[in-house]
């Protein structure tokens, strides 16, 4: 309980929590103008910056989907410094508990009997929170279990964190209501889904089916007769999470091994599945006592079509970089290059996203690849700085998928980064089958 | 010979069929085939059954929820929590009559006479939760407040029922989150808080106002 007290939970406080950022902006703003009257040369780069502090700090202080909201939007812009996506990711660690007589209603309500009817021995207090719910540990027939219960009025919650946010985001991210529509309907779609429990056992299921063949890879095993609309029961997979698994100094092959598992799990999906777990929060990873990678949530998966496909990964896979025609026909189909562009404006978002595809595409060059590489990040880091600051990226551009398929891949890169693992990017490559030419 | 239980059922079952109270005892005996002073042996009026309906429940509830395997660990707070949820599973079976009977007397802020006789049941239950909370030290005893934390859950009673009769949120989740949410703020208040020190802080000004 204590933790829930540091954050604003309910739409009045989180309100207040986003009035008050917008007052400060518009403070910075006051700051400004007033500062330009004397000085006419001052530039905007000190509003920007003051601006950026008080939007990141008043963020990390919220929780739930206005924060994801805000992640997810901000990385479809620029990839984000290093620094707040630490404080993003620590977001979803923490959420206010359940209480034991919501616990027994829950089951009563979907099952018609409390919990220690159905299993063998139910632990009443939760072990630790789950993104939008928490987790019991069961047992029953001697097998130990893991029982996810979700936080009642999480659908309603997400839709009124975005209406929230909504406003927030015109100003923060200088796009205009027709744009931010497009990427916004996709992150609701998305969370949405998330609270869906029973799709999320199909899923889980047919994703653990499908992947299984992949070396060093475990999942849980799903039982949808003990799960239903807000309950999810599965096996307990033993474990630890990456930052512990860290500081146990594990060694290079026991990270590479672990690095190649994560890279095999996400490559194998987005080529051989086109649709991928679509949420590589480090809490969703277990390293198992033996050595392997455990994963425990498939809430979020994100289909990728054909037409974003095929242009998107043609880029990477083959020499299209390298013919500035085929590249910018890609771009095209991508929407990052719109039909009312100048020519100059086509010289320059060329020029910035060919960059961009190039460095993301730097991991699929080589047979392998060494993700402890810090001059790589630096580079990446360094070219979401330069690009947060372009006045020619205030426009959102690029299809919608690129909200999920970036913060997939982005997630992907920096989970091997903090592992410190060399890949064999050959395995799982890219595939454009006959269907997909034109 | 009719038993109460009997008449209290058929009662609900007309109300339910025509969606009004019968005109008069006489009508409703005479339909049931019983005499009408085997009415008045159990009821005083129809009214009284209606009463005697929620009284049940609460009792019902009472005991039932009691029996759990986990209520001994329960803290005061999650007994009152666990009640509301047993009292609002018990009353989807029931909650045509329920919600009809509260909508005849729901008006204004004041508690519908029905409720008069599962006041007592409910006080009595809340009066041992917030005993054994007050005797483990999860509650703090305050002078002349702690007497009154009973009737601070009698408002959330009468709250969450209001809100209930109202939701039409499926399977009434809604109610859920105003029962989690609302217990927990009275709680907090039943607990030891800045409350206390802020009233500790004005005991001692008025004492000694003197010096101010």
């Amino acid at each position: 309980m204590k933790e829930q007290k540091s954050i604003p939970t309910s739409k009045t406080q989180r309100s207040a929590k986003f009035v008050k950022t917008g007052l400060q902006v518009g403070g910075n703003y006051i700051k400004y103008y007033s500062k330009k009257l004397f000085n006419p040369d001052l530039t905007r780069d000190g509003l920007n910056e003051d601006n950026a502090a008080d939007i990141y700090a008043s963020l990390s202080e919220l929780k739930g989907s206005a924060l994801k909201v805000a992640q997810m939007l901000s990385m479809d812009k620029n990839i984000l410094p290093r620094a707040y996506v630490n404080k993003f990711t620590q977001s979803q660690y923490n959420a206010p508990p359940l209480s034991g007589p919501l616990v027994v209603r829950t089951f009563t309500r979907h099952f018609g009997k409390s919990p220690e009817q159905i299993y063998d021995r139910f632990d009443i207090r939760s072990t630790h929170a789950a993104s939008i719910g928490q987790v019991h540990r069961a047992e029953l027939n001697g097998k130990t279990l893991a029982v996810k219960i979700q936080y009642p009025g999480v659908g309603d919650s997400i839709s009124s964190d975005l209406k929230l946010v909504k406003p927030f985001a015109f100003r923060l991210l200088g796009m205009s209501e027709k744009e931010l529509n497009v990427y916004m309907q996709e992150v609701e779609e998305r969370l949405l889904e998330e609270t869906d429990y029973e799709l999320e056992v199909r899923r889980s299921q047919q994703f653990s089916q499908a992947c299984k063949h992949l070396d060093h890879v475990v999942f849980p095993t799903y039982y949808p007769e003990l799960s239903g609309p807000r309950v999810i029961t599965m096996d307990w997979l033993e474990g630890v999470h990456l930052k512990e698994f860290l500081q146990t100094n594990p060694s290079q092959e026991l990270r590479d091994r672990i690095g190649q598992a994560l890279w095999d799990f996400y490559n194998f999906q987005q080529h051989e599945l086109r649709a991928v777990h679509a949420d590589p929060h480090p809490g969703n990873f277990l390293i198992t006592p033996d050595g392997k990678l455990g994963i425990i949530d498939f809430g979020c998966i994100k289909e990728m079509p054909g037409e974003f496909y095929r242009p998107f990964f043609s880029l990477i896979l083959t020499d299209v970089l390298q013919n500035k025609q085929l590249t910018l026909q890609a771009f095209r189909e991508l929407e990052m290059i719109l039909p009312d562009d100048t020519a100059a404006e086509v010289d320059f978002y060329y020029e910035a996203y060919r960059e961009m595809i190039g460095l993301f595409a730097k991991p699929y060059a080589t047979a392998e690849f060494d993700f402890s590489d810090q001059q790589f990040f630096e580079k990446l880091y360094s070219y979401g700085e330069r690009i947060s600051k372009m006045p020619e990226f205030k426009q959102a551009r690029g299809v919608k998928h690129f909200i999920y398929v970036n913060r997939t891949n982005f997630g992907l890169y920096t989970i091997l980064h903090d592992l410190r693992a060399r890949v064999k990017t050959s395995r799982y490559r890219p595939v454009l089958t006959i269907t997909d030419q034109k | 010979m009719a038993t109460a239980t009997q008449i209290q059922k058929a009662y609900i079952d007309y109300v339910l069929s025509n969606g009004e109270s019968p005109k008069s005892v006489y009508v409703f005996t005479k339909r049931l085939k019983i005499a009408e002073e085997e009415f008045y042996l159990h009821f005083g009026s129809f009214t009284s059954i209606e009463k005697s309906f929620w009284a049940d429940a609460v009792s019902t509830v009472v005991s039932s929820i009691r029996q759990q395997e986990v209520w001994p660990s329960f803290s005061a707070r999650e007994k009152v929590l666990s009640f509301f949820y047993g009292f609002t599973e018990y009353l989807l079976r029931h909650r045509s009559f329920a919600v009809h009977t509260l909508r005849q007397h729901m008006r204004g802020l004041s508690a519908p006479p029905v409720l008069d006789d599962a006041k007592p049941v409910f006080e009595a239950f809340a009066e041992s939760v917030i005993a054994e909370g007050l005797e483990s030290g999860e509650l703090a005893e305050r002078r002349f407040f702690s007497k009154r934390y009973k009737d601070a859950l009698w408002v959330q009673f009468l709250f969450i029922m209001r809100f209930w009769a109202n939701d039409t949120s499926a399977a009434f989740s809604k109610t859920d989150e105003a029962i989690e949410k609302g217990i927990t703020v009275t709680f907090d208040l039943f607990q030891h808080s800045p409350l206390d020190n802020l009233l500790d802080y004005g005991k001692f000004l008025s004492r000694n106002g003197r010096f101010v």
